[in-house]
């Protein structure tokens, strides 16, 4: 276990430039913390997940699929800088972890892995939640881990690139704050944890009437931001753009919360009440995946919950429904 | 992140030349089809393809044709929406993209010596014709064969010369029915809903695998046809539509809870999915 | 990868985002965490917002009409013809034969620098905008009774009161960060009353839901105040030490009893006094509204019943109160505030006034400014097909779908002897136009857009406009040194917005340095003022509030036989207005891919209409293509069409009978019938 100041640690990602684009969470002029680069504004690593999710640097919100020019040969690609990204919490790892797996299963999308293949991924944990607080660490799912013990960084790699990436470095971490490091890690789970998974097993007893998703699809304005926010969410549409001598494909983040996810040409909608989608949206997470991919899917980032405009992202649904349903 | 598996890109099309274009009814046309790189298509009957015109998107579209008929195969495409319509305005010599095929074929080890009830309805003939001209073609591997099929109306039945041929073989014990008859047609089948077909037939549920490919109104009255005749879910085969965008299992608009239609399906055994929310 | 915050482009409750580009693309939207209005969410299009700036169908070039056709031609071409044209219809017809719509889409500097290009420059006060068609009679109404026509209260109001009115105004669809701001307010206990016929979201969320008769909004208000009065209701001391001309609205709706008010609404008389008392009854109350308002032939009355509730109740001047007119478009505020309107300046001084349009000319440097106001947008139409007016400089406006009488608009944009377009796309009023200059959009220029709560906020250019297409304070400038004015130079928007500051009190203070973190809300005098979050707190604008009691009056034209059904006009959720961006995004497009018209399902079956069968829409101006959309949204005998889209046009059939005061058209009533097509 590596111990950096911050000062180290800055000096530490001055040095990557070099060799990566380096993307990390930066504060804005608003008070906005985003994940983008040094010259946008001060780095800003503590105060917990980004609003934004950083699963976006591998599956953008608007991205090209191909170019087909007039005749008919695809324009290649430009040649690309692999990506440090720092900034993952814990919990988004574990999204990461899960869109891998999602991305690279049965046919493997190369569109995600083309920057997800050559990136290293840091994690960021310990007393940098939100008002000083606990992130309890990944301890995996990530090249390496940055740990704040309240003073100084802890850097724990795991994986060959990570540990090449900080090679130069000596375990100096003090025992003390390994003790700190390995307290975090015991960390119980805490109550949304608790509430997430009742509410799983409540939809997959089916004990959730309809027309609690009657009540929840009334309160939603089809705003898509909890679908948009998600880093566990991977549906996307596709674009074609025609102009003189070029047609661009391309995809972008969609949202079966919308009437058109899978409205058919025939006016057929599988999805086609505000119920059916608000359903939709909280049974995919909690009992649809964990059926296909033996967890649930939903790993409390919070994002859906702070950018919803109505409060009923998942966290505060699953409250509800365990609250009435047991 | 290493060494993931990504050869070429999955959303890439490989160009296809339209051999022939045949009217199917006033809305639906034949696209006989080859890769210009002359491999065959690779398909089982039951799979699809997403049709690709630039500046439309891209579609998915069934394998209408059997892969026993070698050297081309054929896309049966309704004229519903934007590529769909400027798909209709293509000819013979013209080239679009094609990937595929994908998902999951009807399950041929499972329907070997079996009695086979084919019944469909309206488009469903399509993805239906890909598994009749196997039959058609392997005989020798299937017991009795039924072919059940009903239109709206006599001009929207498709593939009329083959439903003629099927009629007239002695291989397929073949009803054909519509639903209603415009005023002033002249037409001497039978008249009614395709449910109808069913309750006549001798059914050795034991032995019988019922394929069923219809309008999604279709399926409740047929599927409960066919469990009047002791049919059980675990012999009855669908083969879902959704709005596939992908193909591939990712971009999620075909999804039925936790099945993706177009890799789970779009075949499915009853029993696999009628409990399943939205399915049927 | 940069991000650039920046002001949506769409509604008028200016949240704010961070638009994404990579290598000079925009690759999507990033809500800003802190905002006080967006909070870290966004609506649907809000996310979407990015989507459609690079659509291959951008203008890039400027485009001269020859032989018929459109033509790409240089700048230098099209900006010399433009202003040679404009002089020749001046010399020949005066100065008053051609007229500048300015937009509501643009910024506060771009709508500042027109009419000071269409004043100073052309000496012409024909200059107006799509508030005309939208808040006109709120600017009107407002003034009239409180002295200021904007928004009295914060958005952030709706947090703190007890009972939220929302009338003429589906807010979760048209203002979602408003609309779901009231949602939540509801969940913590303030109770709603939506007054509106259509069964939006809000009145699934409401305690109680009027679903009065269209047009009928005077006599219900009308009924509510005759109850408040009658029962002792009101607020006596706010009455006495507050207003004006109390006497006369009490005598104007003692007649008003709840019976004669639910005859005219519709409405049961225990609705009107159940509302009565609970708005009444709050200590705070606010009330919402918007075009369901506004869009009559009695627009101004209305307003003014509005004004006249919220002081009857003393519900005006504190938090979690007031009358909160939602305005539509991004910067409507602004346009207003910057004087695209053909009798008023900048910050509403009046052009009437000659002291004021000393001020004017001694700043711009010109010897004088015209003094008799300019024509309203929507009289536009009816002067030039008169032969007054005969050239035309439209900026990001399309009347041929956001007029009302389309085939009308269209015979006189086609017979003017110049039209000239500025815009982003070549909209259905651009392809009419005689010379096209192609715009930056949104997220290629800087500048200042005013939200619904008079909040200016900056707006940052995230990439660089399509091929030689250039912001339109660019373009205003260029055109007025090649009409040979020197007075319009600027480096940048911020000298731009200094000027109008200097010239516009309630403007005083704001600069662009101010501006940075979430903006100022006006009146901001001067550039230690923090702003205004609540108009009018210990006297209204004009001194006392003025009660204004008005007569009720039917809209103008009714369903007879021929024509049975009332139709009603608006915007879906997933549009903006004539779909010019929205119609461009894709999942925007998917949503909505083409007209419609909902019909009540009673309706339905008498005309044996299902779901999505081809109807044929007829009114007494013309006739439209649409598919059914059979909903119990509306009532029996109400059908509702929104006007988005080009193929199935509202617009054709509505009426353009204009309120006589504000010259609002009545978009919100006018009588049809339906037929199915086979």
């Amino acid at each position: 276990m590596i111990k950096l100041t911050s000062d180290q640690l800055d000096q530490f990602i001055t040095s990557l430039a070099e060799m990566w684009e380096v993307r990390l969470p930066i504060l804005l002029s608003d008070g906005t913390r985003i994940i983008g680069s040094l010259k946008d504004g001060p780095l800003a690593l503590l105060g917990g997940a980004i609003l934004s999710k950083p699963t976006a640097a591998f599956f953008p919100q608007h991205g090209t699929v191909f170019i087909a020019t007039e005749d008919g040969v695809p324009e290649s690609t430009d040649s690309l800088q692999p990506i440090f990204i720092l900034g993952f919490t814990p919990r988004d790892l574990a999204c990461l972890r899960f869109i891998d797996r999602f991305f690279a299963d049965g046919f493997c999308d190369d569109l995600y892995f083309h920057q997800r293949k050559s990136a290293v991924v840091a994690g960021i944990s310990g007393y940098c939640g939100p008002y000083g607080s606990l992130l309890a660490p990944a301890g995996g799912d990530c090249d390496l881990e940055f740990f704040w013990e309240g003073s100084s960084w802890l850097v724990i790699p795991y994986s060959s690139a990570g540990k090449a990436l900080v090679a130069e470095f000596t375990d100096s971490a003090p025992p003390e704050a390994e003790n700190r490091y390995r307290q975090a890690v015991m960390t119980p789970p805490d109550e949304n944890e608790r509430f997430l998974r009742r509410a799983s097993e409540l939809l997959r007893g089916n004990s959730v009437p309809d027309s609690f998703w009657v009540e929840i699809g009334d309160r939603c304005i089809a705003c898509t931001g909890c679908n948009l926010a998600c880093p566990t969410c991977t549906c996307f549409g596709v674009q074609d753009w025609r102009s003189a001598k070029r047609v661009e494909r391309s995809r972008m983040w969609d949202s079966c919360q919308l009437d058109g996810f899978m409205r058919e040409a025939s006016g057929h909608n599988p999805l086609g009440s505000e119920a059916e989608r608000s359903r939709r949206r909280i049974h995919h997470k909690l009992a649809a995946d964990p059926e296909k991919w033996g967890e649930i899917s939903c790993f409390l980032c919070g994002r859906c919950d702070a950018v919803c405009p109505t409060g009923i992202g998942i966290i505060a649904v699953a409250r509800e429904l365990v609250t009435r349903f047991g | 992140m290493s060494d993931t598996p990504c050869q070429r890109s999955l959303y890439q099309p490989f160009d296809c030349e339209i051999i022939t274009v045949t009217d199917l009814t006033s809305a639906e046309k034949l696209f006989r089809v080859r890769r210009m790189d002359g491999l065959p298509l690779g398909h089982l009957p039951g799979q699809f393809v997403q049709v690709s015109l630039l500046g439309w998107g891209e579609a998915p579209i069934s394998v209408a044709s059997s892969p026993t008929r070698e050297g081309a195969f054929e896309l049966g495409v309704r004229n519903a929406g934007s590529l769909t319509s400027a798909m209709h305005l293509m000819q013979a010599g013209d080239t679009f993209g094609v990937r595929g095929p994908f998902g999951r074929s009807f399950d041929l080890q499972r329907l070997h010596g079996q009695d086979l009830l084919l019944i469909s309805g309206g488009c469903g003939l399509a993805p239906l014709r890909s598994l009749i001209q196997y039959c058609e073609d392997r005989p020798d591997e299937f017991d009795q064969i039924t072919v059940l099929y009903g239109a709206k109306s006599p001009g929207d039945r498709l593939f009329k010369d083959e439903l003629a041929a099927w009629e007239a073989s002695a291989r397929f014990a073949c009803s054909l029915t519509v639903d209603s008859v415009p005023g002033g047609d002249c037409f001497s089948g039978s008249v009614g809903l395709i449910t109808a077909l069913i309750p006549p037939l001798t059914i050795v549920p034991e032995n019988t695998v019922a394929v069923v490919i219809g309008p999604p109104a279709m399926y409740r009255a047929v599927i409960a046809e066919l469990k009047k005749k002791e049919l059980g879910p675990e012999r009855i085969v669908v083969s879902l539509e959704r709005q596939m965008r992908c193909g591939v299992g990712k971009c999620g608009h075909c999804t039925i809870e936790h099945l993706y239609c177009c890799q789970d399906g779009p075949v499915f055994w009853l029993d696999e999915i009628e409990h399943l929310r939205g399915a049927l | 990868m940069k991000r650039t915050l920046t002001v949506c482009p769409y509604c008028g409750v200016g949240c704010t985002f961070y638009l994404v580009s990579d290598k000079g693309r925009l690759v999507g939207v990033e809500p800003s965490a802190t905002h006080p209005v967006s909070r870290g969410g966004l609506c649907v299009k809000g996310w979407n917002a990015y989507a459609f700036v690079h659509h291959p169908d951008r203008l890039t070039t400027p485009l001269v009409r020859r032989d018929g056709l459109l033509c790409p031609a240089s700048w230098d071409e099209a900006l010399n013809l433009v202003i040679e044209k404009l002089q020749a219809i001046q010399a020949k017809h005066g100065r008053d034969a051609v007229m500048f719509a300015s937009s509501a889409k643009a910024t506060n500097e771009e709508n500042f620098l027109l009419m000071k290009l269409a004043r100073a420059v052309f000496g012409t006060n024909n200059i107006d905008h799509c508030a005309r068609l939208c808040h006109s009679s709120t600017v009107t109404g407002l003034a009239e009774t409180f002295g200021s026509g904007a928004m009295t209260n914060s958005i952030s109001c709706l947090d703190q009161t007890e009972v939220i009115l929302v009338i003429g105004s589906n807010t979760t669809e048209q203002h979602p960060l408003i609309g779901s701001r009231i949602l939540n307010a509801v969940r913590n206990g303030v109770r709603l009353i939506v007054a509106d016929n259509r069964r939006i979201r809000l009145a699934r969320h409401a305690e109680l839901h009027l679903r009065h008769k269209n047009g009928s909004d005077v006599a219900l208000l009308n009924g509510i105040m005759h109850v408040i009065i009658s029962e002792g209701l009101t607020d006596r001391d706010f009455i006495a030490a507050r207003t004006e001309n109390y006497d006369a609205l009490a005598k104007s709706v003692a007649e008003w009893t709840p019976e004669r008010s639910a005859d005219a609404t519709g409405l049961k008389a225990d609705e009107i006094i159940a509302t009565a008392r609970l708005f009444a009854g709050a200590e705070r109350a606010m009330i919402v509204y918007s075009m369901g308002i506004t869009q009559h032939s009695h627009g101004v009355d209305n307003v003014r019943c509005i004004a006249s509730l919220a002081m009857l109740t003393g519900n005006v001047g504190r938090t979690g109160t007031g009358v909160n007119p939602l305005r539509g478009q991004n910067n409507v505020q602004g346009g207003c505030d910057m004087g695209a309107l053909p009798d008023l300046y900048s910050g509403y001084q009046k052009v009437s006034d000659q002291k004021i349009r000393d001020k004017f000319a001694r700043a711009w440097g010109v010897d004088e400014l015209p003094e008799s106001p300019g024509l309203p947008l929507t009289r536009a139409m009816d002067a030039a097909s008169a032969g007054h007016l005969q050239g035309m400089f439209i900026m990001g406006e399309n009347p041929m779908l956001s007029d009302p009488d389309q085939g009308h608009a269209r015979k006189v944009l086609e017979n003017l002897e110049l039209l000239v377009v500025q815009d982003i796309f070549l909209t259905e009023t651009a392809a009419l136009a005689d010379i096209v200059l192609p715009a930056a959009c949104y997220a290629e220029k800087e500048g200042t857009f005013t939200n619904t709560e008079r909040r200016v906020q900056r707006l940052h250019k995230a990439v660089a406009p399509p091929g030689t297409a250039r912001a339109d304070w660019e373009i205003i400038c260029d055109l007025a040194e090649r009409a040979g004015y020197p007075g319009m130079r600027y480096n940048n928007t911020a000298e731009i917005m200094n000027e109008a500051a200097a010239l516009t009190p309630i403007y005083g203070g704001i600069t662009d340095d101010r501006l940075d973190q979430h903006g100022l809300q006006w009146p901001c005098p001067d550039s230690s003022h923090p702003g205004t979050p609540i108009l009018h707190l210990d006297h209204f604008t004009r001194g006392r509030g003025r009660f204004s009691p008005v007569t009720h009056r039917l809209p103008a034209e009714l369903p007879d036989e021929q024509y049975p059904f009332v139709l009603t006009t608006g915007r879906t959720y997933f549009h903006w207005h004539t779909g010019s961006m929205t119609r461009r995004t894709h999942l925007l497009h998917r949503e909505e891919p083409r007209s419609f018209i909902e019909l009540h399902p009673d309706d339905a079956a008498r005309i044996g209409v299902r779901d999505r069968d081809k109807l044929l829409v007829i009114s007494r101006r013309g006739q439209v293509h649409t598919e059914a959309r059979v909903t119990a949204m509306v009532i029996p005998g109400v059908v509702f069409m929104p006007f988005h889209f080009a193929e199935g046009a509202a617009n054709a059939l509505t009426n353009n009978i204009l309120d006589p005061e504000s010259s609002i058209p009545e978009f919100k009533v006018c009588a049809v019938s339906v037929e199915k097509l086979l």
